[in-house]
């Protein structure tokens, strides 16, 4: 009878009601496997794509290290088969109603709840995830994305109009630390009608089993294809014929590294880069449930990265003490055993977890580690390091997983300083019982999520991004759909553009400004300075350029700007940005509004300007007239910004703000030199960002004609204009750590310039490709799509509950 | 125990010394009026705790066994007479069938309930029949106007040492909601003090009747002020609530038990009651007790579970354990 084998152990038990194992059975993964042959290649097209002659690699149990399978590793014809199933299937997909979409997306949440312990029990196997995660968070998300995105799709035509499929989507996914990474991409791309090839780290079975399950729907193969293969196929994939957008999600370097390469390809690139975490303890915290909260941030196998956490100085030994007692709890162990809160991840993320403790204890931090940890080699415990250095490299660098860094602060100020200071921009949470002093550091910091007393929530109608180095791309809810649409109409991405731009010289020098010949015409303006800092400045090149007028004749000098010109408008704009951002949108609303009515004052002077650069009198009238509208309508649309998301699991209202950007460069086109300076001047400032903005370069004058009422108007620095060559000045611009944002409409080069160059801080950018704009048609001049650029979210959690 | 030995004077003074412990200027309770819970996190805590541990095979055998060793087997009917105490009482001695312990090694570890627990009127049967029964658990009666506590503190008092003159070791006392819901947190603290002195050599086990105290910060607050006072237990419900012994509020009592703890040095003991009834239950509470405060609560100086059914469902799954099959109604002895 077993319970005689059993009786012992019972006995024993009985006395020290210690913890056993709760192994799940990952029987049917195997199974699957075996299906394969324990042979995986790639699914292309609803089939399994196996060519010859490939390189294959293993793919391992993390913690016994036995061989589960081989994967197959693509090389460039593969990826060639992918896109070009993705680029067929796009044909039907996109043509679709989006209510027969929304049909297949839920077709696809079935198949998934169908073969669920299928789902978790591979990706537990083969990630060394705790299988409860995967189980109880994962697999349930995944359905609820395919839902709500479903129900997008349903109602594209009515909510979405104006708007249009990308095309083919190209993903690149991280060595995996969950299926949900590209589940939280692939579903808004499918649900808006484009089609996928998703590129994944060799030996990540269950984004292909994914993809079976989708191609086992039978009808649209070729929506979801996934191919395995190094990162390094990332640029090929981009190549691609049909491919109109990469998104990638991995490490920041990386990233960096393929928005360079893919600077002039005429392809859009998403980032969404880094893993950290940052948790703010306030003095008003529920002490022990902000410590759960670090549990859930950084040693539940809920996140990929490490935590960065700030407690306030007066409640600092309390949570420390807190937070070490409960670190003795935890039990890391098998993924597939039911009761640990921790897996391991395998030998690279554990050496690099050891690399940091190393460094940081040498750099003279304490390093506390606890839990029931098995001792053998690809686990390692939970670890919380504190007062590490500030100046330390270490403080610098991204905390790796599975550890928390702690450091004090002494006031609200301090920890906003403290938490914005650096180059992360991901998600926080913060943690007080009062409302007041929690919502002011919810909004003063600079993340793209941020929970109020909670910690890893997530919903998909709750959209996640970030800013700065996080990049700027964002899934889930509304903003997630946005990634994967263009305004209809938009040209589609052109054969291949400069490849050899030498981005050292390009815009380095400025071509010197000599006299321009015999001044002709009846008086030629008078030479405008730079508007920095609220007034007209010298130049510091104390040097001008001339402008001709269409006949060729001399109309006037404007100021030659450069490098240090930027440098100071930068600066004047940085220092308005707090008291702009403090203005309500009905105070924005009311300047736009009276500096409209300053343009109006000035029509005729305007106009006259306008016609001597060769456009009818008529024309130059209505273009004034528009650009009259298009200050009242950004000023009336200050107002209705951001809203209420209502999520399943929460109680409590989740708030998607919609924040400045920052600093925002804008270099404009030089056609409509009047209309398309005001249709991006507008929306930039409804939206509470602070300009810096290079005039059409053919005219600048009307521009700096309505400097001088802005002089009067605007705060000082809230906008700057600086004059001068072009390519110079973007070079400056796009070079420029701190600004925020860049929109460019100018060459072709110019272009390729400004993408590479945005690497540096990653800002995110806007150009036009050489391509003119229809700013005179109210879809491209003042369409949603300045809207959308011109701010960035933020998903503010605010759980209720007495 | 020390703490509740000392006299009334030196209690005062240990009331200041803990309210000076704390960050607040000293000499009252204030400190304790500043307490937060924040209480959607602790729902989800709650969710977690039982999600993430679990135990089977042996291990489940193990602890069910040692679970039944926790249970203050309870009944608290208006229609109680001596006959079924009696059997409740002999239940109490022999929780499990005989067989089964042997079957596991464990028929020799002196396997019984941790005590009884019956109406202050009933103490003398169940007194009489533990007697008769040979063995020296404890008899525990709820006492002070339980359920509601809607009596007048004399006749409360009273109803303290009449149980503990008619044999009952440990006293289940209701607290006075009406004192938390208004926030007079020094008299709720006398009223316990005066219960505690009644019980003179007795326990105090402290029922908090959580259900009825509106909020988790109440909660906190009322299981500090319990603890203060000298209650040797505290206690989540009567049983007679509509919400009874709930996670969210195990958590925020074991917090505060711990929290005590490392203020005084003093360990006081938890009791949930009311509406555990399945063995799978009580595996949850015995971890979560292990994952709020440890494995040193887990002995019955410090943990009871108040409950009636659950022991026979537990030992339906020790003969499942035992036997492979699942048991019929007429396989168990009934209580």
């Amino acid at each position: 009878m077993a319970a005689t084998r059993a009786a012992p152990r019972a006995r024993e038990i009985f006395s020290t009601l210690e913890y056993g194992p709760v192994p799940e059975s990952h029987a049917c993964a195997l199974a699957w496997l075996d299906t394969q042959d324990r042979h995986l290649g790639h699914y292309v097209n609803g089939k399994w794509l196996k060519p010859d002659h490939r390189n294959s690699v293993p793919c391992q149990d993390p913690i016994t290290g036995e061989k589960l399978a081989s994967c197959l590793q693509a090389q460039a014809e593969d990826v060639a088969a992918a896109a070009e199933a993705a680029r067929t299937a796009l044909e039907n997909w996109s043509r679709l109603p989006g209510a027969r979409r929304a049909q297949h997306l839920t077709r696809l949440a079935k198949m998934i709840q169908k073969h669920q312990r299928l789902l978790w029990t591979l990706e537990s196997l083969v990630t060394g995830r705790a299988v409860r995660e995967v189980r109880d968070r994962d697999v349930p998300l995944a359905q609820q994305l395919l839902q709500y995105h479903a129900v997008q799709a349903h109602s594209q035509e009515e909510v979405l109009a104006g708007w249009e499929p990308m095309g083919v989507i190209g993903l690149i996914v991280p060595p995996t630390f969950s299926f949900l990474e590209m589940m939280w991409r692939i579903c808004p791309a499918l649900a808006v009608g484009c089609t996928v090839v998703v590129l994944v780290p060799p030996a990540s079975p269950t984004p292909l089993l994914l993809a079976q399950l989708a191609g086992e729907l039978g009808s649209f193969p070729g929506i979801l294809n996934v191919i395995s293969g190094p990162t390094s196929l990332g640029p090929v994939l981009a190549s691609q014929p049909g491919v109109q957008k990469v998104a990638f999600c991995g490490v920041v370097e990386e990233g960096r590294a393929l928005r360079r390469t893919l600077a002039g390809k005429g392809l859009e690139l998403s980032l969404a880069l880094g893993a950290e975490s940052l948790l703010l303890v306030t003095e008003a915290a529920d002490v022990d449930s902000a410590v759960e909260g670090v549990v859930d941030a950084a040693w539940s196998d809920r996140s990929p990265g490490g935590l960065r956490l700030l407690i306030q100085e007066s409640v600092w030994d309390e949570t420390m003490r807190r937070l070490q007692a409960r670190m003795g709890r935890l039990r890391a162990g098998r993924g597939l055993d039911g009761a640990v809160d921790m897996g391991a991840r395998g030998a690279a993320a554990r050496d690099l977890a050891q690399r940091y403790v190393r460094e940081a204890q040498s750099q003279g931090a304490q390093v506390f580690q606890a839990g029931d940890v098995p001792s053998d080699s690809p686990f390692y415990p939970p670890t919380l390091v504190s007062d590490l250095p500030p100046a330390s490299p270490c403080t610098q660098a991204e905390v790796p997983w599975p550890l928390v860094v702690a450091s004090p602060f002494r006031t609200a100020k301090e920890a906003l300083a403290m938490a914005n200071g650096t180059p992360r921009g991901g998600s926080a949470s913060v943690w007080s019982e009062r409302l007041g002093p929690a919502l002011e550091l919810g909004y003063g910091l600079r993340m793209g999520t941020v929970w109020i007393n909670a910690h890893g929530l997530r919903d998909p109608a709750v959209p996640m991004g970030g800013c700065k180095e996080n990049g700027s791309s964002w899934h889930g809810g509304p903003d997630g759909l946005y990634e994967y649409l263009q305004p209809s109409g938009t040209p589609a991405r052109l054969p291949h553009l400069s490849e050899n731009l030498n981005y050292d010289t390009f815009g380095l020098a400025v071509p010197s400004a000599l006299p321009a010949g015999p001044e002709t015409g009846p008086s030629p303006a008078p030479p405008y300075g730079l508007f920095v800092g609220g007034r007209f400045q010298a130049p510091g090149a104390r040097s001008s350029r001339p402008i001709q007028d269409l006949q060729g004749n001399l109309h006037s000098y404007v100021a030659e700007g450069g490098a240090k010109d930027i440098r100071g408008a930068v600066e004047a704009a940085h220092q308005a940005a707090p008291s702009w951002v403090g203005q309500s949108p009905g105070a924005r609303a009311a300047l736009l509004w009276a500096l409209a009515a300053a343009l109006e004052r000035r029509e005729s002077a305007l106009a006259s300007r306008l016609e001597r650069h060769g456009v009818e009198l008529k024309v130059a009238k209505a273009e004034v007239e528009l650009s009259v509208r298009r200050l009242r309508a950004w000023g009336a649309r200050a107002q209705a910004q951001g809203h209420t998301l209502q999520v399943a699991e929460l109680r409590g209202p989740v708030l998607r703000l919609r924040e400045p950007l920052g600093v925002l460069a804008i270099v404009c086109p030089d056609e409509w030199p009047l209309l398309a300076f005001v249709s991006l001047l507008a929306p930039a400032l409804a939206h509470g960002n602070t300009v810096v903005l290079v005039p059409s370069g053919a005219c600048p004058i009307p521009a700096l004609e309505v400097c001088q009422d802005m002089a009067t108007l605007l705060p000082a620095g809230l906008v700057n204009v600086v004059t001068g060559d072009r390519d110079h000045l973007t070079r400056c611009l796009a070079l420029h750590q701190d600004i925020q944002a860049l929109w460019y409409f100018g060459s072709v080069q110019g272009s390729q310039f400004v993408e590479w160059a945005s690497a540096g801080n990653l800002k995110p950018v806007w150009v036009n490709r050489g391509l003119p704009r229809a700013w005179d048609q109210d879809a491209e001049g003042a369409g949603p799509e300045l809207g959308l650029r011109a701010a960035r979210t933020k998903a503010l959690w605010l759980p209720m509950g007495d | 125990m020390r703490w509740r030995r000392e006299t009334d004077h030196e209690d005062r003074d240990c009331l200041r010394r803990l309210s000076s412990n704390s960050a607040s200027n000293g000499g009252d309770l204030s400190w304790i009026s500043k307490i937060q819970v924040n209480h959607p996190a602790v729902l989800r805590r709650a969710e977690q705790v039982q999600a993430r541990r679990t135990v089977k095979k042996e291990w489940q055998a193990g602890w069910l066994l040692k679970a039944v060793t926790f249970i203050d087997l309870t009944t608290l009917s208006g229609d109680d007479t001596s006959s079924n105490v009696q059997r409740l009482c002999y239940k109490a001695k022999y929780p499990i069938r005989e067989d089964l312990l042997k079957a596991l090694n464990m028929h020799d570890k002196g396997i019984t309930t941790a005590a009884v627990c019956v109406y202050p009127a009933r103490v003398c049967d169940a007194v009489k029949a533990l007697k008769a029964a040979g063995c020296d658990i404890p008899v525990a009666s709820v006492a002070t106007g339980f359920p509601a506590g809607q009596t007048h503190l004399k006749t409360r008092l009273e109803e303290i040492r009449l149980a503990v003159e008619d044999g009952a070791t440990e006293i289940d006392v209701v607290i006075n909601r009406s004192l938390v819901l208004t926030g007079q947190w020094e008299a709720l603290y006398d009223e316990i003090r005066q219960f505690r002195k009644a019980c003179g050599e007795a326990h105090l086990k402290t029922i908090l009747a959580t259900g009825e105290l509106g909020s988790l910060t109440n909660v906190y607050k009322a299981s500090m002020i319990a603890m203060m006072a000298g209650s040797d237990f505290i206690k989540t419900s009567t049983g007679k609530e509509t919400v009874n012994a709930t996670f969210p509020v195990a958590i925020v009592m074991l917090r505060a038990i711990r929290d005590f703890f490392w203020k005084t040095g003093n360990k006081v003991g938890f009791k949930p009651a009311g509406g555990i009834r399945t063995a799978k239950d009580s595996l949850a509470w015995l971890s979560l007790i292990k994952e709020e405060v440890g494995d040193e609560w887990l002995k019955p100086e410090l943990f009871r579970i108040g409950a009636s059914t659950l022991l026979s469902d537990i030992e339906r799954q020790i003969y499942h354990h035992v036997t492979g099959r699942y048991a019929a109604y007429h396989d168990l002895p009934m209580s």
